[in-house]
């Protein structure tokens, strides 16, 4: 059997500057789990991600997925072990078409030469077609990524996460900017997805985390807070404290 | 309806096609040699289409590859002159003059044609692949590639200018023998040495036009457009703006030659700082991210230069016309004639909704198609 590829984060610390983002966290998500990760803002949960994907490389502390370490490894080795991103602020190439996003989203063969030597870019693609219409963007796959609207340039970067198929998906508030009735079909999604692959889900839209959540891990001032189900989290009285002055847990 | 792809294809063979044809028409030594100079700055201007249309990558010494494949080419038919412009022992005149006793270990080579040429493509391509690699491991970006390519320029020309000895210095490798290859004679003011070019023009275009199409063209356009969010689907950034300069130099290189088949001799200023950034003009006027566009602006601009120059007024003028319309073409044709060209032809056959999409304002993405 295969091993495991289980996340861990162990003591892990991000300084800037002497400013603490990240402090001594430990952090497990099993292979296969969808986790979702909330917290007020400047949490430290964006740096989180961050240091996961090689974005930003951790002071001090260890970061592994199943055997390998990946402190030490650059973005792009990283994306190969398995590992996408979804960015806070949607990231998607503007100057391409979707169909044209989707297909270097697709890097199972990430080599120069041997992507030089590759032209029928039609092949291959109905995989990716079927992807487009997933998230609802078969009719716009020759339009530039940078004319699409707020909420179709997420679902695209979702798409694109979904093209590069890593075994774990790092999201940074994927809802963001979007409608309710879009959110309710991220939420679908999402759903969709589990299981298939290990999900990191950073949301401030508590309504979503509750459609989505197994297990939440709250973060506060770079620590983490709590973790559990939505129901012991919205229970936990130093969450509330946490949340105190944004409006409470609902609003944050 | 064509696709714009073929569309794309057909107006880059109309395209050869036509440069193929002209010593039909033209028979003047004079002017066939004036043109066949013009496409070899096509086929420049082409090659930092590849890197920086393509790419991103803004590379300001261009010329330095130009330059070093022109020497390749200069040396090998310096020693074709034998014994005429040589001194006793086969030495080239310039050395003899310099009190150099031995031909230098780095010239004996060149007694060999294939060598020359290989040397004309590699010694440009793997610089330039050297020069890449310290600045796209080093993560290198925007203007300070800039900076650095045209610094590299200054050095290498400074170097060649000082090592007179071996090099000619200021005065350039002139009074060098014909190109012979195949058993042909290429004339610098013949109908053979303009074939020569127009063929290898046709070559390298449609060359590079395969790499732009390739998986590995997208990629490039995807780095150019958002070089981050590419390394966080696996790809090594750095790898592909390498190939992408190495190639870029190797299609410089051959260029180089050219220019020294059809100048009769190689100099200085072939490396130099105002025909490296004269390349950058050549290629925004015609649309960088057109590699035809980009021949087309070298043709247009350095044929009005060559036209300009004949008269005393204009040559005062001249780089303030070239500033000018420098500054024109990137407030109202961001995308260079070749952008305006492809939105007309857009707009004379009616397109497909997906293609109105695309020509819009906000930028072509692939090749606008001259
Ligand atoms: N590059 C940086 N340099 C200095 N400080 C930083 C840097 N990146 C993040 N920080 C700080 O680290 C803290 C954590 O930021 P982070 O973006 O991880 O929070 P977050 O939990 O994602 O917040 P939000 O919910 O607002 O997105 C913030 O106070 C932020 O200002
Ligand atoms: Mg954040």
């Amino acid at each position: 059997m295969e091993a495991r590829k289980d996340l861990k984060l162990s003591n892990v610390t991000m300084r800037f500057n002497g400013f603490v983002a990240v402090d001594d966290l430990n952090l497990e998500v099993k292979a296969g789990e969808l986790r979702c990760l909330i917290g007020p803002n400047g949490a430290g949960k964006t740096t989180t991600l961050d240091i996961i994907c090689g974005k930003a490389k951790a002071t001090s502390g260890e970061i592994r997925l199943g055997d390998t370490v990946l402190n030490h490894l650059e973005e792009h080795e990283i994306a190969r072990i398995g590992i996408g991103r979804k960015f806070q602020v949607p990231s998607v190439f503007r100057q391409l078409t979707v169909r044209e996003n989707l297909l270097v989203a697709h890097s199972r063969q990430p080599g120069v030469l041997r992507n030089a030597l590759r032209f029928r870019r039609g092949e291959d693609t109905e995989g990716l077609d079927k992807l487009a219409e997933l998230v609802g963007l078969r009719d716009h796959l020759h339009r530039l990524a940078g004319h699409l609207s707020h909420g179709q340039t997420q679902w695209l970067e979702i798409a694109l996460l979904l093209a590069q198929d890593p075994k774990l998906i790092l999201m940074d508030e994927p809802t963001a900017g979007m409608t309710t009735q879009e959110t309710r079909k991220t939420a679908e999604l999402f759903n969709r997805l589990k299981g298939n692959r290990t999900l990191i889900v950073v949301e401030h839209d508590m309504a979503f985390v509750k459609e989505i959540a197994e297990v939440i891990s709250v973060m506060h001032q770079g620590k983490l807070l709590a973790q559990g189900t939505v129901a012991q989290i919205e229970r936990d009285p130093a969450v509330k404290e946490a949340y105190l002055g944004s409006g409470g847990i609902s609003d944050a | 309806m064509l696709t714009r792809n073929s569309r794309q294809i057909v107006i880059y063979s109309l395209f050869c096609a036509a440069i193929l044809a002209l010593p039909l028409f033209v028979q003047d030594a004079f002017l066939l040699n004036k043109s066949a100079r013009y496409l070899v700055l096509g086929i420049l201007a082409m090659a930092l289409s590849l890197s920086w249309g393509y790419g991103g990558i803004l590379n300001l010494g261009q010329a330095t590859s130009f330059g070093l494949g022109s020497y390749c080419m200069a040396m090998a038919l310096k020693l074709r002159t034998v014994p005429v412009h040589t001194g006793a022992e086969g030495l080239p005149d310039f050395m003899v003059w310099n009190n150099v006793e031995t031909l230098p270990w780095f010239w004996v080579p060149f007694h060999s044609m294939p060598f020359a040429l290989a040397a004309g493509i590699l010694v440009p391509a793997l610089l330039a692949g050297l020069l890449a690699w310290f600045m796209f491991r080093g993560r290198v970006t925007g203007v300070y590639v800039a900076i650095i390519t045209l610094a590299f320029l200054v050095v290498v020309n400074l170097l060649i200018i000082d090592q007179q000895r071996f090099t000619g210095g200021f005065n350039g490798i002139t009074d060098l023998a014909q190109l012979e290859l195949f058993g042909f004679e290429f004339d610098a003011y013949g109908a053979s040495s303009y074939y020569l070019i127009a063929v290898t023009l046709t070559i390298c275009l449609f060359a590079a036009l395969l790499v732009t199409k390739s998986k590995a063209g997208l990629i490039l356009q995807a780095i150019r457009d958002h070089e981050n969010r590419v390394r966080y689907f696996g790809y090594d950034v750095a790898g592909y703006k390498i190939f992408a300069m190495t190639v870029s130099a190797a299609i410089a290189g051959v260029a180089g030659m050219l220019y020294t088949v059809v100048m009769e001799f190689a100099s200085p200023t072939f490396l130099n700082v105002p025909l490296s950034l004269s390349v950058v003009i050549w290629c925004a006027v015609g649309g960088r991210q057109s590699l035809l566009g980009s021949v087309f602006g070298a043709i247009l601009i350095a044929g009005m230069q060559g036209a300009l120059s004949e008269s005393e007024v204009f040559l005062d003028t001249w780089t303030l016309v070239m500033g000018l319309v420098f500054v024109l073409v990137v407030l109202f044709l961001p995308q260079g004639l070749a952008g305006a060209g492809h939105r007309l032809l857009d707009r004379l056959f009616a397109p497909r909704k997906a293609d109105v999409a695309r020509g819009s304002p906000q930028g072509v993405m692939a090749p606008p198609s001259s």
